[in-house]
């Protein structure tokens, strides 16, 4: 899962980083409105935390302009304004979700999931396929109701494919979902947590299409 | 006495009684005088109109004693004797006087007129008692409703004052809806000349409460506002430690955790600074500071931030620049410029503080060669929680509000301007007013 996060208090930003890294989510990170509208014109993201009081910018107009491009990428806000009217405002720009601060990280990751969720049009927080069920706020997959333990990469990876089931990922698509612009990527990373995956929950559970990426078949 | 309107009312129904009877006085003495001139006129027609009759008079019939006429008509002949007397049981007055008089007959006053004719002599008289009570009468008649009028007439006057007192009493009312929540400038519609300009300078004291009280609640919810930055950060910094998967994370996490907690007390602490430097202590405080020493006081509380940032912090002040002033304010000053130089200066950059004195001002200048400010965005620097955009240094955005502030209550102006290279240039000048004189 990639993540915008557009937060221009360095302190913040930075534990925001670090929690969600430990969540297996891939951030970037911008600290104004002009790099972050730049960032999301030019990549792809599945969920934006946006922060309303940047310094260049209102946090609301980088807002409108994503939804005036008819982006449909979720975006939770999180600001200092608490006041109903600026909660209002701000879901009505286009917002998915308001999270007042000082926020709780649990509450932050889980209003992200539910987000998510929603994007993916499921409601069952769990994905399940086949014999396999992932449960992305514990972040544990079973197969066949035995647990497995997977690293949060490989969960990542894992997640990324069963989204959307037969849909081929390439590894540079799967590289952009698990590593922010400022880490480092071992040049055969996506290929060891596959091997991984396939080591624990069977060599057919995910499928390669030489020369394109990685699927798991429908 | 207190009360304007107990003053009026006593003063205005003290001075209407007082008209009020001696204009009765008046009018019964000049309705007793003219009555007597009119009983006098009356006689002197009664004897006149008799005059024609006089030869006739022993012919005369006139019943004896007709018990109540007033006058009594006698009349003499030529030779002295009288020939004629209404009222022949009454002891008579034996004088013949003619014109009018005044006549005393058995200790009774009489008034009485004579008329000398070819025939004799006509006297009407009528005893003054009678004269009297019929002029005191005629007098009361007049003067009765003079005195009934005066109950009127203190109501009427206690309705003046009391509705001219009206304005005040709307004012009051006006006034006494008032509180902090509620500082609306009061009507002045219709409003009478005597009070409009309490009424205006009302207004204008409320229109400053109502300034100053906004901006303390903006401030406060600025403050309040501000304060979730830091503690975010805290929270945050706290859960990280407690999810820290290895040593070295938690080791991170509790720097982190501790430069969280660092800046929530720089932040209170200037928050602090802020609210006190507030002009609300009055110069009379103000004791012999040297602006050199503040100066060399801020350059060490920023010695050890410009050292790890690699830059030069240099001073160089005239010994014993003395103002009068707040000694804890002006150091606050001072500190600040120089931190927010070294803060936005970037490493191994200059930063220098000097102290000079010229035209009789007293000058505190500190120097960078960092970015400088556009002059666009000078005025807004010193607005609260105003910060910079794409400034890497997390401030609090009170350094320049504090040093303002400060300024303000010394009656100092702050410059900014460019330095030489580029850096930005502060001077805050302060004038001779405070100098110490020599």
């Amino acid at each position: 899962m990639r993540v915008l996060l557009i937060e221009d208090d360095a302190m913040i930003a930075q534990g925001l980083q670090t929690a969600l890294r430990q969540g297996g989510f891939a951030v970037d990170w911008m600290q104004d409105g002009k790099s972050a509208g730049a960032a999301l014109q030019g990549s792809a993201f599945d969920v934006v935390l946006l922060d309303l009081g940047l310094p260049d910018r209102d946090g609301i107009d980088v807002l409108r302009d994503l939804r005036r491009r008819r982006d449909a990428t979720p975006v939770i806000i999180l600001t200092a304004r608490d006041e109903i009217q600026q909660r209002i405002a701000g879901l009505d720009a286009g917002a998915d979700d308001y999270i007042v601060k000082p926020f709780d990280l649990d509450e932050v990751t889980a209003r992200m999931r539910s987000v998510l969720r929603r994007a993916a049009g499921r409601g069952d927080p769990s994905i399940e396929y086949g014999e396999l069920r992932l449960d992305p706020a514990a972040r544990t997959v079973e197969r066949n109701k035995i647990p497995v333990a997977v690293s949060a990469h490989e969960f990542a990876v894992l997640e990324a494919l069963l989204q959307r089931p037969g849909a081929v990922l390439s590894r540079a698509q799967l590289e952009d979902r698990l590593y922010g612009w400022d880490e480092p990527i071992g040049s055969n990373a996506i290929e060891v947590y596959i091997h991984g995956l396939r080591r624990k929950l069977g060599s057919d559970a995910i499928r390669t299409l030489r020369g394109v990426g990685y699927f798991v078949p429908k | 006495m207190r009360s304007i309107r107990a003053r009026l009312l006593i003063a205005l129904i003290v001075m209407v009684a007082l008209i009020s009877l001696l204009a009765a006085g008046v009018t019964y003495r000049r309705v007793l005088s003219e009555t007597s001139t009119l009983f006098d006129y009356q006689l002197r027609q009664m004897a006149l109109s008799l005059r024609g009759q006089i030869s006739l008079a022993p012919r005369i019939e006139v019943p004896p004693d007709q018990g109540d006429a007033d006058f009594v008509v006698q009349i003499w002949d030529v030779f002295g004797a009288r020939t004629y007397v209404s009222r022949p049981g009454l002891p008579m007055i034996n004088q013949t006087v003619l014109g009018y008089a005044d006549l005393s007959l058995q200790g009774e006053a009489w008034r009485a007129y004579g008329l000398q004719t070819a025939d004799g002599v006509i006297q009407i008289a009528q005893p003054a008692r009678v004269r009297e009570n019929l002029a005191r009468a005629a007098a009361a008649r007049v003067v009765v409703p003079l005195i009934l009028l005066l109950p009127i007439m203190v109501g009427a006057v206690a309705w003046i004052v009391r509705s001219g007192l009206k304005p005040l009493r709307f004012v009051t009312t006006e006034v006494q809806r008032r509180d902090v929540r509620s500082l609306a400038p009061l009507g002045t519609k219709n409003l009478p000349l005597e009070i409009a300009p309490l009424v205006g300078e009302l207004n204008r004291l409320l229109d400053r409460l109502q300034r100053a009280f906004f901006t303390q609640r903006a401030f406060i919810s600025d403050a309040a506002h501000e304060l979730r930055s830091p503690l975010t950060a805290l929270r945050l910094q706290l859960q990280l430690l407690d999810r820290a998967p290895d040593e070295t994370a938690r080791l991170e996490a509790r720097s982190r955790l501790g430069a969280a907690v660092e800046r929530a007390i720089h932040l209170v602490e200037q928050l602090l600074a802020l609210a006190r430097s507030e002009p609300q202590e009055s110069a009379a405080e103000f004791q012999l500071v040297d602006i050199s020493a503040a100066a060399a006081e801020g350059v060490q509380d920023t010695h050890d931030l410009a050292m790890s940032r690699g830059i030069d912090l240099g001073l160089d002040a005239v010994p014993q620049l003395q103002i009068r002033g707040d000694r804890e304010g002006l150091r606050t000053l001072a500190r600040n410029l120089i931190d927010n130089a070294v803060r936005y200066t970037p490493a191994n950059g200059s930063v220098q503080v000097r102290t000079r004195s010229a035209a009789n001002d007293a000058l505190l200048e500190v120097i960078d060669n960092g970015p400088g400010i556009a002059a666009a965005d000078r005025e807004r620097v010193f607005d609260r929680f105003y910060r910079r955009a794409a400034a890497q240094e997390t401030g609090t955005g009170l350094g320049l509000a504090i040093v303002r502030a400060i300024a303000e209550r010394h009656g100092a102006r702050v410059l900014l301007g460019e330095a030489p290279g580029g850096g930005l240039h502060v001077m805050v000048s302060f004038p001779s007013a405070l100098l110490r004189l020599p």
